[in-house]
């Protein structure tokens, strides 16, 4: 194992880690107020492109989580960190839900293009005029390149496919928000912490542990990955007993 | 003799492509570029066969070289090698009934073709008619097919029009292909067989022919 640095901060992911659908994880909240109790930054993080941060903080709050809103980053806050850190303006092809997350970045004589999921703005005129600004130098910026999502009429194409498109067209590569890569980085850079002195408790065995892990973060997880270099736990309250008890 | 000098004694064919190099498509009909009204009826007074061949899956044969007399081209429809009519007959030849994602422009290319219960997708440059409704009942065709074929007049990325630069069939097509995981097959340029059925069309070999592309 790498050589450890003291720990500063904390990565929650929300669904699967404190709540399940609707149902809070037994013993969580409990667990989070002695997280709070050692002095690190602890920050929520999902992949959600079509909450905003406040219905998030409402379901949470009615299951008795003591969170507040600038603790949580999702993939869209993630989005919004991207483009002040690039200082540009965009053209934002997102759900009309997903806008006030975005709220106070100017749009006017955009110089970047946002995608998210939001088939409305998929037409032929709105994407030839992404690809003018794409020309023009303009960032690519994708929350996540789904191929496709469920609907009540079937299968119905995501950002993905649009994203691909624009990509052939400029021969250029978008940036893409929910890679890991991007999104623990853009996750830490507001707490002021570097990768290594930050742990990332999820339960997904997917390629997010893999990518905390290659951005220099200690990564838990719930459940076994094979093979398995992290440390695994039964639930989130076990992950935090292990956080106090070992690390730091 | 120079080497260019001996290369162009054996020419005995040209196969002209048609949008940046005849003319721009656009607003009332296009615009022809400076030059090339004069350009193409010298070459035909000379003794070079003259084939025009062009990935333009927009409009119909007819209506492109209607619109290309207009502008005082010299051009006929039996003159041009397009992608349309080669798509139709790998469609008759593979018994294939395409779910058509193009511009109404060129459906009457497609007359012939049985275009009921669809097995696969044909994807030209169809313009305002990639919307997300159109695009998504293409991408809902391939995914119920077990064998998904996708077609595809050409894959060029953008073209010139009067009024700008406008996304060609090329990124729809990759937006296809990625929804689905499946490869399309193109027809139009840079096939091979596409240049092959011009020059056949003009009786010339490749190494007699002289390209003039945008």
């Amino acid at each position: 194992m790498a050589t450890r640095h003291a720990l500063e901060a904390v990565l929650v992911d929300l669904s699967g880690t404190l709540h399940i659908e609707d149902a809070a994880v037994p013993g969580a909240q409990e667990a989070l107020k002695r997280l709070r109790g050692a002095s690190v930054i602890v920050r929520f993080v999902t992949n959600t492109t079509k909450e905003s941060k406040q219905d998030l903080l409402q379901r949470l709050r009615k299951l008795e989580f003591d969170i507040s809103e600038n603790e949580i980053f999702t993939s869209l806050t993630a989005a919004r960190s991207l483009l002040k850190q690039k200082q540009v303006r965009p053209m934002l092809l997102v759900d009309d839900r997903a806008l006030p997350d975005f709220k106070g970045i100017q749009t006017s004589d955009p110089n970047a293009v946002v995608i998210g999921l939001a088939p409305e703005h998929f037409h032929y005129q709105i994407l030839n005029q992404a690809f003018w600004l794409l020309l023009d130098g303009a960032p690519l910026i994708a929350i996540h390149k789904a191929r496709y999502y469920k609907r009540k009429d079937g299968l119905a194409l995501g950002p993905g496919p649009f994203v691909t498109a624009l990509e052939y067209a400029t021969d250029t590569k978008a940036t893409v928000v929910e890679k890991p890569e991007t999104f623990f980085l853009e996750a830490l850079r507001g707490t002021g912490c570097e990768p290594e002195e930050a742990v990332m408790i999820r339960d997904d065995c997917r390629d997010d542990v893999g990518g905390a892990q290659d951005v220099g973060m200690l990564a838990s997880d719930e459940e076994k990955i094979n093979p398995p270099p992290y440390l695994t736990y039964e639930s989130f309250p076990h992950a935090v007993d292990h956080i106090l008890q070992h690390l730091l | 003799m120079a080497p260019w000098g001996e290369r162009l004694a054996g020419v005995r064919g040209v196969l002209l492509d048609i949008s940046g190099v005849l003319y721009d498509s656009g607003a009332g009909g296009g615009t022809a570029i400076a030059g090339s009204v004069e350009a193409v009826a010298r070459l035909k007074g000379s003794r070079l066969k003259v084939r025009f061949c062009t990935n333009e899956s927009q409009k119909s044969r007819a209506e492109l070289v209607g619109q290309l007399r207009r502008l005082g081209f010299d051009i006929s429809e039996g003159e041009v090698t397009a992608p349309a009519p080669a798509a139709c007959q790998i469609l008759k030849e593979r018994g294939l009934r395409p779910y058509l994602l193009i511009h109404d422009g060129v459906r009457s290319e497609f007359d012939q073709i049985d275009t009921s219960n669809p097995n696969c997708v044909v994807i030209a440059d169809a313009g305002e008619s990639f919307s997300y409704q159109n695009m998504n009942n293409a991408f809902q065709v391939l995914m119920e097919l077990e064998n998904p074929v996708l077609i595809s007049l050409g894959k060029g990325r953008y073209y010139k029009e009067t009024s700008g630069l406008m996304l060609d069939v090329g990124p729809y097509m990759k937006a296809l292909e990625y929804a689905c995981g499946i490869k399309a097959e193109v027809v139009g340029k840079p096939s091979p067989e596409f240049f092959k059925s011009a020059l056949q069309a003009i009786g010339v070999e490749a190494h007699q022919v002289v390209l003039s592309v945008y």
